[in-house]
């Protein structure tokens, strides 16, 4: 939460607007997204979002949604395995980490899809290596832009301003585009320059590129222009957010995006991340795990609630992914490896929540000791582009047909 | 300004400012422009004021100019020398650093969490030297306050240990050896985050000061045996019969070889070979019964390798001195390198027996270097862009204000708090939008200190503490004062907020304030002085007597690259309104604040972010 309330009346009023939507958070069976709009593909006329929420260090998918149903888990997992009776169910087979309050009201209100087995042929156990093929959609290979700064060169060719963001302390590989300079700021507050009254005109001004010949000056100029055109904007759009959710004690910075889409700023690709490889749990897992699994399940629920309240939750889509999972066995540290397959998570409004793709054996682990992938994590980013963006050229983004999940409604 | 052992005659430093900007906009070096990839030595014909101070500026952090001139006077050969086989008696003025003496016995060895720690205490009646109460409320508290005095007592202390490394890149007279470790610092990268020590991340530091430049081999074992890496890679926990592979995985795809020349077998033999090796307290072991003492099959070799073992079979692969000698250049030189230019460097190390100054002397002395692509195109890192600035300012220490951790952390690079074990991406990856402006922001701060500045060391950045301690005054009972105190009406409580308060052996929320206040106690505060500057009085020893000349010697004093006509056009006009005349002479006594917002519209450039 970021400030006090100042109109209580009216924030009472929002907020029992937005819980109306909530009482169907208590135990009721999954329940499907509201009536389907009859909405035309065309995703940036529609104003449809896609925000990607990056969880790095490879999270473990097992330990998030515990496959409780299958002894093979117990027997790998002696030690830090979840016990059923400590799990947050949601069927006969699965159950959510105990820390995850929040994914698992998702889940029930049925604004989640789970993809098992998400992964790529030959798996890379290197973070670097691994999450790279993530960001730019092309695994044992390599590409010098990312999917989404991709996804926005073809979308937006244009490259109209502030279309694409992505809050870090520096740029991610993910969003590197050819034609957009895509606006990166961490804490907006700061995203402005700290300038006299009387150095302002002067700041203002940023020379043309022209016929600067040293590419990294051009580039420096390029910069400045962004910089120029979307901190105040920011600033601004940050300075009249006023939400009373509580998004728990990391917001993994989902406040800022929705202050911008309340300010109306015309970004449709946000780009944000738990960073820093937190999720990289080798040693002493359990405690740490369901820590960060807590942090993350907030900040999701209370990014939802958020959207709700601002009235754009149907025009949201959220993608979380990890640069792999971990390894079927415990290691003797009572935590887990590098692993491959893990699951992905799109979250929203819109999203038919539910199972997708195959489950991941257990038993028949590839490379000694890791799940065997059963979905290509392309046809997940494929069935967002098109299902959600309506953007129908795959070949061209993720070099190839992937083929989709109907995961919207 | 002069440092000791460098003394010559002054040259008239407003005939090389304006000769300096009768040269090119970029840095230009004439006959040199068009040698990229050439190695052969430059000549005394080549070397001159702009090639010093290119050369100053990379393998240093830059300099005022009458260092500039000092290393121009020498031979090129001379300068590079003097640079890299450095004389350690340069920097006799330098003090070793202070520690607050914040560590006792009893910590060691710490604990991996605080649930581990209680659980030791309460398994056998003591943990961290403090024993748990017999009996009443939270017996447990003591040993949690003493858990979470060490995490920010070691925070505080590793940001002191910042502070004096950063001191030493500002002072000293050798100042290639502290860039070298600043490169091994973000090449065998700890996190302070996870060793949580900061005696081995100085013992570290100290490791590179000393071996930075000699054999890289050498320095390989040690890194491998150094407990700050040591702890940072679980190394503690690979056994046998249950190899971790993160240290062998990180040694052989960051540090030595890189993906691709490696098999992921390679990887779990490597890692049985380093079993067992562990360290204790400060010092390296080795647990003979951990250790795999069996054959191991590593790179096409079998024996029963141990780590050194391993590590001088990595040494022996062709690809490891090509991608040690690439990594050093794209640090010093610039990102792209052809293939060909890496063999050729890789082989100059490998010639060398991986001896670190070797290459680095033919890497300076080359006319790749100083040609066009490779100079005035670097982006400057966050410390190199601090410590460079103080630098040209003629400082000679780090001011306390604004705070250099803070300062440089916001710019996104932080020391001992290296993102991963990758270190920091550098190039093209120190600039966003939002970076570029802050790096404005930092030169305001130097320039015009914040009033309301607070210190870090001594208020807790964490509001929740801050709320604890008020209301632990007011008289509050424990259970009372750390009551979560943000919860807004009707609001949902989020369920990291609810998990709070549930244990009664002792309270965490209140152990973290109590951390602080004893961690607060112990450690030495950061002075707080903030950059002595008097711009007046560097303009007038230059003899500059009207604002074209002031500008253009900021300019050529500040800039390594030469911004647009009209941006200096603009600087001069904003000088001549702000001063309401353009005689320098005629504004003496009240041209500081005028001189300095100028400085400030400089350092605000694009162009000054290039070094």
């Amino acid at each position: 939460m970021k400030k006090n309330n100042k109109d209580k009346t009216l924030d009472r009023r929002e907020l029992l607007a937005g819980m109306a939507g909530l009482s169907a958070m208590s135990m009721v069976p999954p329940a499907f997204a509201q009536a389907a709009q009859a909405a035309a593909a065309q995703a940036v006329a529609s104003g449809k979002v896609l925000v990607i929420l990056e969880l790095s260090g490879g999270n473990d998918g097992l330990n998030t949604v515990v496959p409780y149903g299958d002894d093979a888990y117990y027997r790998q997992r002696p030690n830090i395995g979840i016990p059923k009776n400590e799990l947050r169910i949601i069927d006969d087979h699965f159950g959510f980490n105990p820390g995850m309050a929040g994914f698992e009201s998702l889940y029930k209100d049925g604004k989640m899809a789970i993809v098992h087995g998400c992964g790529y042929e030959n798996p890379s156990y290197s973070h670097f290596t691994s999450m790279a093929y993530w960001h730019t959609a092309a695994p044992n290979s390599g590409d010098e832009y990312g999917w989404v700064g991709k996804l926005a060169d073809s979308i937006a060719p244009s490259a109209p301003s502030n279309y694409l963001v992505n809050i870090g302390s520096t740029q991610s590989l993910a969003v590197k585009s050819e034609k957009h300079v895509p606006v990166v700021f961490d804490d907006p507050n700061r995203f402005m320059r700290e300038a006299f009254a009387a150095e302002k005109e002067a700041l203002d001004v940023v020379p043309d590129i022209g016929e600067v010949e040293n590419p990294s000056r051009r580039f420096l100029l390029d910069i400045a222009r962004s910089a120029n055109d979307a901190s105040t904007l920011v600033r601004d759009a940050w300075s009249k957010y006023d939400s009373p959710v509580d998004y728990g004690v990391n917001d993994l910075d989902l406040q800022k995006v929705v202050a911008l889409l309340d300010a109306g700023m015309p970004t449709s690709l946000y780009y944000v991340s738990y960073r820093n490889n937190s999720f990289d749990t080798h040693v002493f897992q359990n405690n740490l795990h369901r820590r960060l699994l807590t942090y993350t399940s907030d900040a999701v629920a209370g990014f939802i609630r958020d959207l709700e309240r601002i009235g754009r939750a149907d025009d949201v889509a959220l993608m979380i992914f990890s640069e792999f999972g971990r390894r079927v066995p415990e290691n003797v540290s009572l935590g887990t490896d590098h692993g491959a397959a893990n699951a992905m998570f799109v979250v929203g409004n819109q999203v038919k929540g539910g199972h997708y793709g195959k489950l991941p054996s257990l038993t028949e682990l590839a490379d000694g000791d890791n799940l065997a992938y059963t979905t290509d994590f392309r046809k997940v980013y494929q069935s967002i582009t098109q299902g959600w963006l309506g953007h129908n050229d795959s070949a061209n983004l993720l070099g190839g047909d992937f083929g989709t999940f109907d995961l919207f409604s | 300004m002069l440092r000791a052992p460098y003394r010559f005659a002054c040259l008239a430093v407003t005939g090389i400012a304006l000769a300096l900007l009768s040269s090119a906009s970029t840095a230009q070096l004439a006959g040199l422009a068009s040698s990229q990839d050439d190695l052969a030595p430059i000549t005394n014909a080549d070397w001159n004021f702009e090639t010093a101070a290119h050369l100053l500026e990379r393998a240093g952090f830059g300099g005022t100019p009458a260092q500039i001139e000092a290393l121009a006077a020498l031979s090129p050969i001379g300068a590079v020398n003097s640079l890299v086989n450095f004389e350690p008696a340069n920097n006799r003025h330098l003090q070793a650093f202070e520690h607050s003496g914040i560590h006792d016995a009893g910590l060691e060895p710490f604990p991996p969490s605080r649930p581990a720690t209680t659980e030791l205490a309460k398994a056998t009646g003591q943990a961290l030297g403090i024993k748990v109460k017999q009996e009443g409320n939270r017996r447990l508290q003591p040993v949690v306050n003493k858990f979470f005095y060490w995490l920010r007592a070691s925070r505080l202390e590793t940001n002191r240990v910042a502070y004096w490394w950063a001191d030493r890149m500002v002072a000293s007279n050798n100042p290639l050896q502290e860039k070298m470790a600043l490169f091994w610092h973000g090449h065998y990268a700890v996190n302070q985050t996870k060793v949580r020590d900061y005696r081995k991340l100085l013992v570290e530091l100290e490791m590179f000061h000393e071996m930075g430049t000699g054999s890289f081999r050498d320095l390989m074992v040690a890194v491998a045996q150094d407990p700050a890496m040591l702890s940072f890679l679980d190394a503690g926990v690979n056994l046998k019969g249950a190899p971790n592979e993160n240290f062998a995985r990180e040694i052989m795809e960051l540090f030595t070889m890189g993906v691709g020349n490696y098999s992921e077998t390679d990887i779990r033999e490597a890692a049985r070979a380093f079993t067992g090796w562990n360290y204790v307290d400060l010092d390296f072991v080795i647990n003979e019964d951990q250790h795999d003492n069996d054959v191991k099959n590593f790179l096409g070799h079998s024996g029963n390798f141990d780590g050194v073992e391993i590590i001088d079979i990595i040494m022996e692969q062709p690809v490891t001195a090509e991608y040690i000698a690439s990594k050093i250049y794209r640090f010093f030189v610039r990102e792209e390198l052809s293939q060909s230019l890496a063999e050729e460097l890789g082989n100059i190390l490998r010639d060398a027996d991986y001896d670190v100054a070797t290459l680095l002397n033919a890497i300076f002395i080359s006319k790749d270097f100083y040609s066009a692509p490779s100079v005035g195109s670097q982006i400057k890192s966050p410390v190199q862009l601090a410590i460079s600035t103080y630098r040209k300012l003629g400082l000679e220490s780090v001011p306390g204000v604004p705070d250099f951790n803070q300062a440089t952390g916001a710019l996104s690079q932080s020391l001992f708090r290296p993102p991963t074990v990758a270190g920091w991406a550098g190039g093209r990856s120190w600039m966003t939008p939002g970076l570029l402006l802050e790096r404005g922001n930092f030169a305001r701060d130097v320039l015009f200190p914040d009033i309301n500045f607070v210190p870090p060391d001594r208020v807790n950045g964490s509001s929740e503490i801050r709320s604890v301690a008020d209301r632990i005054r007011q008289g509050l009972d424990i259970t009372s004062a750390t009551q979560p105190s943000s919860l807004g009406e009707g609001g949902i409580m989020a369920e990291s907020n609810m998990l709070a308060d549930r244990d009664e052996e002792f309270n965490t929320r209140y152990g973290s304030f109590r951390g602080w206040q004893m961690a607060i106690e112990k450690v030495i505060p950061i002075p707080r002085h903030t950059a002595r500057l008097n711009l007046s009085k560097m303009l007038d020893e230059r003899g500059v007597e009207n604002t074209t000349e002031a500008v253009d010697y900021l300019l050529a004093r500040f800039m390594r690259v030469q911004p647009d006509n009209s941006t200096r056009s603009m600087l001069i006009s904003f000088l001549n309104e702000d001063l309401g005349t353009t005689s320098i002479t005629e504004a003496q006594t009240y041209m500081e604040d005028s001189l300095r917002l100028v400085l400030h519209l400089i350092m605000s450039q694009p162009e000054f972010q290039l070094g």
